[in-house]
């Protein structure tokens, strides 16, 4: 091999860059403000389009369309971060009533569909 | 297959548990060099007597400290215990309990009453999360039958809940036959949400444990439900009902922990057979039996009894109750006497200011950063840039913990640690204020009798003040939101092609914390007087302005002489990017800005910002500048486009100003041309940069006029300008008492100074020396520049630098002048404003405008018309020796 080919730089894995992507995404969300929620947990809503499919991605973020899969990724402790899909069938007030009974602190996003 | 995985200490029984698995829990909170703060009564001296007083001090020992018994690893646990920290009259309940989750510990309950929204369930779930990772269940007693703590009829939906995924599925799809809709709307109202008419979602874990008054009905509903929509007869979609133990016995079984949230709203007299459990619970007895009065009944299966044996207890199981004041409505109800006995309630003190600001900071920051200097004051001052790493670890920390990042506003706001300790400290003492003004109850005994006819119980509920309304009020202010224009701002409406979509200007993308303390504040005036003044209280509007007065919330409410000796909140908290005391920082920024702006003025250079300049090049660069002493020389620092000495390392240049004034005094002619002048987008370019634009701005000014004005006494005549005439002929005293020379001069103690510029411009018409007009507040940070277009790359960091920029030819021109001069001037008096205008004209000539000659002009009118000329130019030259930054 000759140095060159030593040197030349490795393209950055693909799984890395979506990483990466969802990190950014999900600044940008937090850039517009939490919903405070009960036990410390926060909620950042973010449009829907790339960022959104980033964070949906981002195989650390579980997604959740319904009560159920709402309530029992809060019940998982290997959870940490949930996303709400913009088709779930979850309104803000069940939000809030999910999170008071649960007491556990995690990261939410909501997708949200613009006008 | 054998599960060999051992379970957790937390969820063994007492008897089963070794000392090696007790120690294993253990995490030490309040050690010497940890020390954790605590609230408590102490005696203090005071001219020789001692009295008891109510102190914040810490727990500071290795032998016995405080002890979390937790499965989380240490770090976790004490980047929660610092950011989550209660308020510090909550801290002696949190100490208290500590102490009964000890293992060993046979009371394992906490009660705790207070007002609303005081922090009593989050307190009691921080507890459980300190321990484990498992949520802890709160538990909504409100209107329930507490009998159901034991043994409760629930819905049983069998394996893999499918008969609601199904019906959730139809539900997520719209394709749920409407008698089925209209079935489910008629469920109980608490676990089925409605919007525009149809059912938007179903709780279906809260209908599983619906009271048992109301089960069997929601059984028969989803019965027809499941056979209207065919699913009755698919595999797993099994509905039946079911006894089983309740949540309580649940929780002792699994060794967990649980909050019984709002318990004296439980339904009357339905917790009478739990009164031997709590003698269980809280350690009086060490074994109890209660039977299940549900067995049996409709042939349901379930456990007919169950006892409670101390042997059998787990250090997980903890139960903490939750109680709201009496006063707080007709559904609290007062308990009876065995269970005031027995629980021993604890009642929550009313906030006092170090509550509020420590609330007021973690909602803001993350964690309470007022209790932790206050605690650490000596330490905190002495080395302010470790304390405040020290603080940003704990957030970050505690953000890992709960899987997200730190949002940058925190990250921001917690590296000037210092503003938010001094804002929150004003803004707890009028939120203070607010809640006194608000509370029914006591506003005759605390201070505010004259309120008597306008705050009443109803008000009180709806509009009183209490930490939820704090949480509002931030979640309003942190969003960057449009904002509403002046009511006499001019508006232009275009009245055509309204079926396209508007073109946009390019995007000015703002940081969150630049005008922070702005949106802030303004909000807050505008809550003040929405609940106040517009709903027929003026009293109390007068008296909460008067508080936003008091505690300097906006820059407008400092009084003049208070202005110099404290900062406002809105100041405080509106906090740049270009503030980074880091260099480093300062560099990175200014190396994107030059680089956008090198990008945009010629679109051929297509190298990325390392190829353009290295970090290292810019560090070194900023770093001469910043040692440079540059305001007594007028030395400025531009943008270097010249690609010879750029890619030699040198992305910044020297330059200079000469004054045509010292020309004239000494008599000499000038000696330079338009090719010497530094090029208007090259000086624009240097504001936008962090370090560079602050140096720059502090090299502008002169005192070159005086001479003239000494030598001109002879001639001053009525012919003069205004403010020229006040000082001509008079030397001396007099000049020294002109304001509009002070401001011209950037010496007046009002902090307002402008001055004018001659730079060079090029457009189709050629190269000519252009104008560049600055209006400046110190105080404040905030800079007015008039002059011609400014690149575009420039403008998003124009924002960061406190620099307005407006575009002479602007249609919209004057109304931005207008806007940003309000902006400047806010707070100073009219006579300030007056000498500003003068202060102008000492290098300008009003009247070489043929639009302007012979009126009185705005300055708005004077800082856009590009054809009011300089008396005395103050031209921005290339430096002789052409010297550039940091060589």
């Amino acid at each position: 091999m000759t140095q060159d080919a030593t040197n030349r730089q490795q393209p950055v894995p693909s799984e890395l860059l979506e990483q990466v992507a969802s990190a950014v995404a999900q600044q940008k969300a937090m850039d517009g403000g939490p919903t405070f929620l009960p036990h410390g947990c926060r909620l950042f809503r973010i449009a829907s389009g790339w960022e959104s499919n980033m964070i949906r991605r981002d195989k650390g973020v579980t997604s959740c369309e319904t009560l159920l899969e709402f309530e029992a990724a809060l019940r998982n402790p290997d959870v940490k971060v949930v996303f709400l899909t913009a088709d779930a069938i979850i309104t803000d007030a069940d939000i809030e009533k999910i999170c008071q009974r649960n007491g556990v602190t995690k990261t939410l996003f909501k997708e949200v569909k613009e006008a | 297959m054998k599960n060999d995985k051992k379970p957790s200490p937390l969820k063994t029984p007492m008897k089963d548990l070794k000392p090696e698995d007790v120690k294993s829990l253990e995490r030490p909170l309040g050690t010497s060099d940890r020390p954790y703060p605590m609230w408590g009564s102490q005696r203090i001296e005071h001219n020789g007597r001692a009295d008891l007083e109510q102190v914040l001090s810490v727990i500071a020992d290795d032998t016995y400290p405080m002890k979390v018994f937790s499965e989380r690893p240490y770090k976790e646990v004490i980047a929660m215990a610092y950011c989550d920290m209660p308020t510090p009259s909550m801290l002696p309940l949190f100490f208290d309990g500590l102490e009964r989750r000890k293992p060993d510990s046979t009371n394992r309950t906490q009660m705790m009453i207070g007002d609303p929204g005081a922090g009593k369930s989050f307190l009691g779930a921080l507890q459980g999360r300190l321990r484990s990772k498992e949520p802890v269940e709160v538990l909504d007693c409100g209107g329930k039958n507490m009998r159901e703590l034991l043994f409760e009829m629930v819905l049983d939906f069998g394996a893999g809940d499918a008969l609601p995924k199904s019906i959730d599925k139809r539900l997520q799809a719209g394709t749920l036959e409407p008698m089925s809709m209209a079935l489910l709307k008629a469920l109980p109202s608490e676990v089925v949400s409605i919007e525009d008419g149809t059912v938007k979602s179903i709780d279906w874990n809260g209908l599983k444990a619906i009271n048992n008054d109301k089960v069997e009905a929601a059984f028969e509903t989803l019965k027809k439900v499941s056979k209207i929509e065919g699913l009755d007869n698919a595999g797993g979609n099994a509905l039946g009902m079911n006894s089983q133990y309740g949540p309580l016995i649940r929780k002792f079984m699994a060794g967990e922990e649980i909050v019984l949230d709002e318990y004296n709203k439980s339904r009357e007299g339905t917790d009478d057979n739990l009164q031997t459990v709590w003698q269980f619970c809280i350690g009086e007895l060490k074994e109890c039996t209660v039977e299940n009065p549900l067995k049996n009944k409709d042939a349901t299966a379930g456990p007919s009894e169950f006892t409670f044996r101390r042997e059998d207890m787990k250090p997980g199981f903890f139960v903490t109750l939750t109680g709201n004041k009496k006063e707080d409505g007709v559904t609290t109800r007062s308990l009876n006497k065995s269970v005031y006995s027995r629980l021993s309630p604890q009642t929550l003190p009313d906030p006092d200011v170090i509550d509020w600001q420590h609330r007021i900071c973690q909602m803001m920051v993350g964690l309470p950063v007022s209790t932790l200097y206050t605690t650490f004051k000596e330490q905190a001052d002495k080395d302010p840039d470790q304390f405040g790493e020290w603080l940003l670890w704990l957030r970050r920390t505690k953000a890992e913990v709960e899987g997200g990042k730190v949002p940058e506003l925190q990250e921001t706001l917690l590296q000037n640690w210092k503003n938010v300790v001094n804002s929150s400290e004003k803004l707890a003492r009028f939120y203070d204020k607010w809640q006194k003004m608000t509370d029914a109850e006591k506003i005759t005994s605390n201070g505010n009798p004259d309120l008597v006819e306008e705050v009443d119980d109803e008000y009180s509920k709806k509009e009183g003040i209490d930490f939820r309304k704090i949480k509002q009020h931030l979640e309003e202010a942190i969003p960057i939101r449009p904002r509403m224009l002046k009511e006499d701002a001019p508006r232009a409406l275009d009245l055509k092609a309204w079926e396209k979509v508007p073109s946009l200007g390019e995007p000015v993308v703002e940081n969150s914390s630049l005008n922070f303390g702005t949106r802030l504040t303004e909000f807050l005036e505008r809550m003040v007087y929405e609940k106040s003044g517009a709903v027929g209280k003026p009293k109390l509007y007068n008296k909460l302005q008067k508080a936003m007065q008091e505690f300097a919330l906006r820059d407008i409410t400092l009084q003049e002489a208070a202005r110099s000796k404290q900062r406002s909140v809105e100041e405080d908290l509106n906090i740049s990017a270009f503030n980074d005391r880091d260099l480093t920082k300062q560099a990175k920024m200014a190396r994107n800005v030059f680089c956008d702006f090198l990008r945009q003025s010629n679109p051929e250079i297509k190298a990325t910002n390392d190829e353009i300049v290295t970090p290292k090049t810019f560090v070194d660069a900023l770093t001469a500048i910043s040692k440079a002493e540059t305001a007594k020389s007028n030395e400025l620092f531009v943008a270097n486009r010249d690609p010879e000495s750029l890619y030699a390392g040198h992305p910044l240049v020297s330059a200079i100003i000469k004054d045509a004034a010292t020309y004239v005094a000494a008599k000499k002619e000038i000696d330079f041309g338009l090719n010497d002048l530094v090029h208007h987008d090259d000086f624009l370019a240097s504001l936008a940069m962090p370090t560079v634009g602050a140096k720059n701005l502090t090299a502008v000014w002169d005192q070159n006029l005086r001479p003239l004005m000494t030598n001109r006494q002879e001639a001053a005549n009525a012919n003069t300008p205004p403010a020229a005439a006040a000082g001509a002929g008079t030397p001396g005293p007099v000049m020294d008492l002109d304001e509009s020379l002070y401001i011209a001069e950037n010496r007046s103690d009002k902090k307002i100074a402008t001055t004018s510029l001659q730079v060079l411009w090029t457009d189709e018409q050629g190269e000519r020396p252009v104008s560049i007009h600055i209006v400046r507040n110190e105080t404040r940070n905030k800079t007015l520049v008039v002059s011609e277009k400014a690149p575009s790359k420039l403008l998003s960091a124009f924002k960061e630098a406190g620099v307005i920029h407006v575009d002479r030819n602007d249609a919209n021109a004057v109304t931005k002048v207008e806007q940003a001069l309000a902006e400047i001037t806010r707070g100073l008096t009219p006579s300030v404003k007056e000498r500003l205008v003068d202060a102008f004209k000492y290098r300008n000539d009003a009247d070489s405008s043929p639009a302007l000659k012979g009126k009185e002009p705005k300055l708005t009118e004077l800082l856009v018309d590009g054809n009011v000329e300089m008396m005395y130019p103050k031209y921005v030259i290339k430096n002789d020796k052409k010297k550039a930054a940091g060589m």
